[in-house]
C-alpha cells in the first residue's frame, strides 16, 4: 500500500450535503442583490432608451429610471421623445410615469397594475442638443415598404386630384395658345399607329378572302346543275328501271348541290369571326382615338372646372402632411402587429447572418372568471398642469384596461384624454380611443376634437404660377372613424377655418383679380373628408366651401377658352385620324356588304336548285303511280271481262 | 470560468476514478433536465440549486445539459406534438387552469407546448438516466479504466517523477 492510498482512506467521507458550498452560494446572491440595487436601474434605462430608438426612429432619452424590488414599482422621469423630422425639438416629453405591480400576479407570472399614473406631458418642446434620428436603410432590391407607401399613396392622389387644376386654370387664364402648342407637337397619336396597322391588316385579309370567294361555286357551276336537272326523265316512263335510274340521277344531283352549298357554309364561317375580330378592332380604335383626345386634354392642361376637382386641389398639399404621418406611423405599427392580423403569404424580412430561431411552440391560458390575464394596467391616469413647465398643458384623462386579455378581463382598453394647451392656444382638445379585440376583427374607434387651434403661415398650394396660404387663421376640427382588423379604415374628418387672413398671389393678373375677390368672400373655409377602404389606398372624398366659390369664380373667364381649347384638340385629332379612319370604315362596310352578298345570292341560287330538284323527284315519282294505277285498273278490268266470258254473261 | 474548468476536469478525475458513481450519475441525470428545460424558468433554477447543495457532480451537470440541450433542440418538433396533446386533454384541463392561477407553477412555463413535451420526457427518463448512467460509469471503469491502467504506458506514466509531482499537488490543492 502507497502512503497516498493510505492518506486517501484517511479522508473522512463527506455527506450527501455540500456544507462548503453555502458561502459561495450567499455570496453570489449578495451579488445579484448588490448588481440589481447599484446597477440594474441604469442598465435598464438605457435598455429602454435603446428599445425606444429602435422603435421610434429617433433618439428616446430618460431622465432617471427608479425600479423597487419589494414594492415591485418602476418610476420614469423625464422621457423624451425626439421628433425625427426636426430633431432640435421632442415630439412628446412626458415628466412622470410611475406604477407598481402587484406581488401576488407576480408570483403567478403575471403583471397586473391596479393604477399607473403618467404627468406633465408637453409636445413640441425644445430639446438641448438635436436628437439622433435613425437612418433609413438603403433598399437593395426594387422597392421598400417606405417606397411603396410612398408610391401608392402618389398614385392615389393622381388618380384623385389629376394635376393641379387651379394651376392649371391660372396657366389658361395666362393665354397659352393650344394651336401654336399642338403645331409643335411632334410625337404621333396611338390611334395613328393604330389605323395604319389596322388598314394593312384588312387588305391582307381582303386578298386571303377573295381568293376563297373565287373558289365558291359559281354562275356557271350552277348553272350546270339545272341543265342536268332539266334532262333528267321526269314521266312517261316505260318500265320501273327507267323510274329508277331517275330518282338515282336527282339523287346524285341533290349531293352536288348540297355539297357546293356546305362548301359555301364553310367559307361563310371562316370569314365571319375573322370579320367580327376586325369590327372589334376597329372599335378598340375608336376608343383609343377618346383617350388620345384625354390624353391631349392633361398635356396642354385643360382643367376641369368642378368645385369637387378645385377642392381636391387647393387642399392636397394641406392634407399631405397628416397622411404621410398617418402612413409613418402605421409602418412603425406594422413591425409589432401580432401575425395573425398581417397578410396570409406576407413575408417576413430574413435577418441575415442569425441562427434561425428554436421553435416556439404555443403558450396557452388557462384563464378562469376572477384570474388575472397575462398582462393587465387596470387604470393609467393621465395629467399635466399648464405653468409647471413651459409647454405644459391642463390635461387629464384615463387609460382604462391594458391588457393581454381582453375577453377575460370583459373590458375593451379605452382611451379619454380632455384638456387644452393654453401656451400654444390649443383650446377644448378631447381624445378617446377605444380598442376592442374581442370580436373577430379587431376593433379601434377613434374621436379627437379641437375647439380652436392656430394656424399660422400654412400654404394651401405653392406652385409658379399660384400661391395661396393661410397666414393666420383660427381652426376647429373633428376627427372621427373606426379601424377593423386593422386594415378596414373608415374616416370623417369636419375641418373649418375661421378669422383667416389669406396670402394670394398669382402670376396672372385676371387669376390674382379672380382668386382675391373669391377669398375676400369666403370669411370661413369648411373642410370635410371622408373615405372608406382598405390601407393603404383609401379612396377620400374631400369637399370645402372653397371649390364651388372658385369655379363660379372661374366660370365666366374660363369655360369659354377650355371649349375652345378642347374643340381644337379634337379637330386636332380628327385633322390626323379622321380621313383615315373614314376611308377605314368604309372598306370594313364595302368588305362586309360585298361578303354578304356573294353568299347570300350563292346560297339561295343552290336553294333554288335544290328545290326544284325535290319538285321533279316528286313529279317522277307521281308519275310512276298514276301509271301503275292505270295499268291496275285495265288488268282488273281485263279480268273482271274474262270471267263474263267464261260464265257466257 | 475557472471554476467551471475545474468542475470539468473533476468530472474527468472522478470518472476514471474508484468513486463517485452517485455524484456522477446524479449530476448526467440533472444535466437531462436542465438541457430539456428552458433557461429562464423556475425549475431550471430549483435543479440549480439541488446541484449546489446536494454533493452533485456539477462538471458532469453542465457537460450532460450542454449535450442535452442540443437534444432538446432536435427535440423541439416532437415535443410540440406531445405538449399539445397533454395541454389540449380535456380531462386534465381543471387541474392546468388550477395550476396556471397557483403561485410559482406558472414560472415553469408548463402552459407552453414545448416545454411540457420536454418537460414530461426528462422527468419520465430521469430514473431510466439515473440508473443507467450509473451502469455505464461501473463498466466504464471496469473495461477501459482496468485495461488503461494496465497499459504498460500507463504504469511507465506513473513511475515518472512528473506523476509523482501530480499527485501532490492533487493531494494539496486538488
Amino acid at each position: 500500500m502507497t502512503n497516498t492510498e493510505k492518506k486517501s482512506k484517511i479522508k473522512k467521507a463527506k455527506g450527501p450535503i455540500r456544507w462548503e458550498a453555502i458561502l459561495p452560494f450567499s455570496l453570489i446572491v449578495l451579488l445579484i442583490a448588490l448588481y440589481f440595487h447599484f446597477f440594474f436601474d441604469l442598465h435598464l434605462r438605457k435598455a429602454l432608451e435603446w428599445g425606444g430608438y429602435q422603435a421610434v426612429g429617433a433618439e428616446v432619452n430618460i431622465g432617471s429610471l427608479e425600479t423597487s424590488f419589494l414594492k415591485a414599482s418602476l418610476r420614469i422621469q423625464k422621457i423624451e421623445i425626439t421628433d425625427a423630422e426636426r430633431p432640435t425639438h421632442n415630439s412628446a416629453q412626458i415628466g412622470d410615469v410611475r406604477f407598481s405591480m402587484l406581488w401576488d400576479a407576480l408570483l403567478r407570472a403575471k403583471v397586473v397594475v391596479n393604477e399607473a399614473v403618467v404627468e406633465q406631458i408637453e409636445f413640441g418642446t425644445q430639446r438641448k442638443r438635436p436628437g439622433k434620428v435613425k437612418p433609413i436603410a438603403p433598399e437593395k432590391e426594387g422597392e421598400g415598404i417606405g417606397d411603396k407607401v410612398k408610391g401608392a399613396v402618389l398614385s392615389k392622389a393622381e388618380k384623385e386630384f389629376g394635376s393641379n387644376v387651379l394651376g392649371d386654370a391660372i396657366a389658361l387664364l395666362g393665354g397659352t395658345d393650344a394651336n401654336e402648342q399642338l403645331k409643335k407637337l411632334e410625337q404621333s397619336l396611338p390611334s395613328k399607329e393604330m389605323l395604319t396597322n389596322f388598314e394593312n391588316d384588312l387588305k391582307t385579309k381582303q386578298k386571303e378572302w377573295d381568293a376563297r370567294i373565287k373558289s365558291l361555286p359559281q354562275e356557271k357551276d350552277i348553272r350546270a346543275l339545272d341543265e342536268r336537272i332539266k334532262k333528267v326523265k321526269v314521266k312517261d316512263f316505260k318500265t320501273p328501271q327507267e323510274v329508277q335510274a331517275s330518282l338515282q340521277e336527282f339523287d346524285s344531283i341533290y349531293k352536288d348541290a348540297d355539297a357546293k352549298y356546305k362548301q359555301i357554309q364553310s367559307v361563310s364561317d371562316d370569314i365571319n369571326p375573322e370579320l367580327k375580330g376586325l369590327e372589334s378592332n376597329y372599335r378598340n380604335i375608336e376608343k383609343q382615338i377618346q383617350t388620345d383626345i384625354k390624353s391631349l386634354e392633361q398635356h396642354f392642361r385643360i382643367p376641369e372646372l368642378d368645385p369637387k376637382a378645385l377642392t381636391q386641389s387647393v387642399f392636397r398639399d394641406y392634407l399631405a402632411p397628416y397622411e404621410a404621418k398617418f402612413f409613418r406611423y402605421k409602418a412603425m405599427v406594422d413591425k409589432y402587429i401580432p401575425p395573425k392580423f398581417k397578410k396570409k403569404g406576407e413575408k417576413e424580412e430574413e435577418v441575415p447572418i442569425q441562427p434561425h430561431p428554436r421553435e416556439d411552440g404555443i403558450s396557452y391560458e388557462f384563464a378562469k372568471a376572477n384570474s388575472y390575464p397575462l398582462f393587465w394596467i387596470k387604470k393609467t391616469g393621465i395629467s399635466s398642469q399648464a405653468g409647471l413647465a413651459p409647454d405644459a398643458g391642463n390635461i387629464k384623462g384615463e387609460i382604462t384596461d391594458i391588457t393581454s386579455h381582453q375577453t377575460l378581463v370583459g373590458k375593451p382598453t379605452v382611451a379619454t384624454i380632455a384638456g387644452d394647451f393654453p401656451s400654444k392656444e390649443i383650446a377644448g382638445l378631447f381624445m378617446k380611443l377605444s380598442l376592442d379585440n374581442r370580436k373577430e376583427l379587431s376593433e379601434v374607434l377613434y374621436n379627437l376634437k379641437v375647439a380652436s387651434y392656430p394656424i399660422v403661415g400654412r400654404e394651401l398650394i405653392s406652385s409658379p404660377d399660384v400661391k395661396i396660404s393661410f397666414a393666420k387663421a383660427s381652426g376647429t376640427m373633428g376627427i372621427e372613424g373606426k379601424l377593423l382588423g386593422l386594415k378596414n379604415v373608415v374616416i370623417a374628418m369636419d375641418n373649418s377655418f375661421n378669422k383667416i387672413d389669406y396670402l394670394i398671389s398669382a402670376k396672372n393678373e385676371v387669376a390674382d383679380q379672380i382668386l382675391k375677390s373669391v377669398f375676400a368672400g369666403i370669411p370661413s373655409v369648411t373642410l370635410t373628408v371622408k373615405g372608406q377602404g382598405d390601407l393603404p389606398a383609401v379612396p377620400l372624398a374631400i369637399n370645402s366651401n372653397l371649390g364651388p366659390e372658385l369655379a363660379k369664380g372661374f366660370q365666366k373667364q374660363l369655360q369659354a377658352k377650355v371649349n375652345e381649347a378642347r374643340q381644337k384638340i379634337e379637330a386636332y385629332v380628327n385633322e390626323q385620324v379622321g380621313q383615315q379612319k373614314a376611308q377605314i370604315e368604309k372598306q370594313l362596310n364595302q368588305l362586309r356588304t360585298q361578303f354578304d352578298q356573294e353568299v347570300k345570292k350563292a346560297q339561295a341560287q343552290l336553294d333554288a336548285e335544290k328545290k326544284k330538284i325535290e319538285s321533279r323527284t316528286d313529279q317522277a315519282k307521281k308519275d310512276l303511280e298514276n301509271q301503275g294505277k292505270k295499268k291496275l285498273e285495265q288488268e282488273g278490268k281485263k279480268a273482271v271481262d274474262d270471267i263474263k266470258k267464261k260464265l257466257g254473261w | 470560468m475557472t471554476t467551471l474548468l475545474k468542475q470539468i476536469f473533476n468530472f474527468l478525475k472522478l470518472l476514471n476514478s474508484e468513486n463517485g458513481t452517485n455524484q456522477l450519475a446524479w449530476g448526467l441525470s440533472l444535466g437531462l433536465i436542465l438541457g430539456f428545460a428552458p433557461v429562464l424558468s423556475i425549475q431550471t433554477l430549483l435543479v440549480f440549486f439541488v446541484i449546489f447543495i446536494f454533493r452533485v457532480q456539477i462538471g458532469a451537470a453542465f457537460i450532460s445539459a450542454f449535450f442535452f440541450k442540443f437534444v432538446a433542440f432536435l427535440f423541439d418538433q416532437p415535443a410540440h406534438h406531445l405538449g399539445k396533446l397533454v395541454l389540449e386533454m380535456p380531462t386534465l384541463r381543471p387541474l392546468f387552469t388550477e395550476m396556471y392561477n397557483l403561485p410559482f407553477v406558472p414560472m415553469t412555463r408548463f402552459n407552453n407546448t414545448i416545454v411540457m413535451g420536454s418537460m414530461l420526457v426528462s422527468f419520465l427518463l430521469l430514473p431510466f438516466a439515473y440508473f443507467g448512467f450509473k451502469a455505464a460509469i461501473i463498466k466504464y471503469r471496469a473495461t477501459v479504466v482496468a485495461r488503461f491502467k494496465g497499459t504498460k504506458f500507463w504504469k511507465a506514466f506513473t513511475a515518472t517523477r512528473f506523476y509523482n509531482w501530480y499527485l501532490k499537488y492533487d493531494e494539496f490543492y486538488g
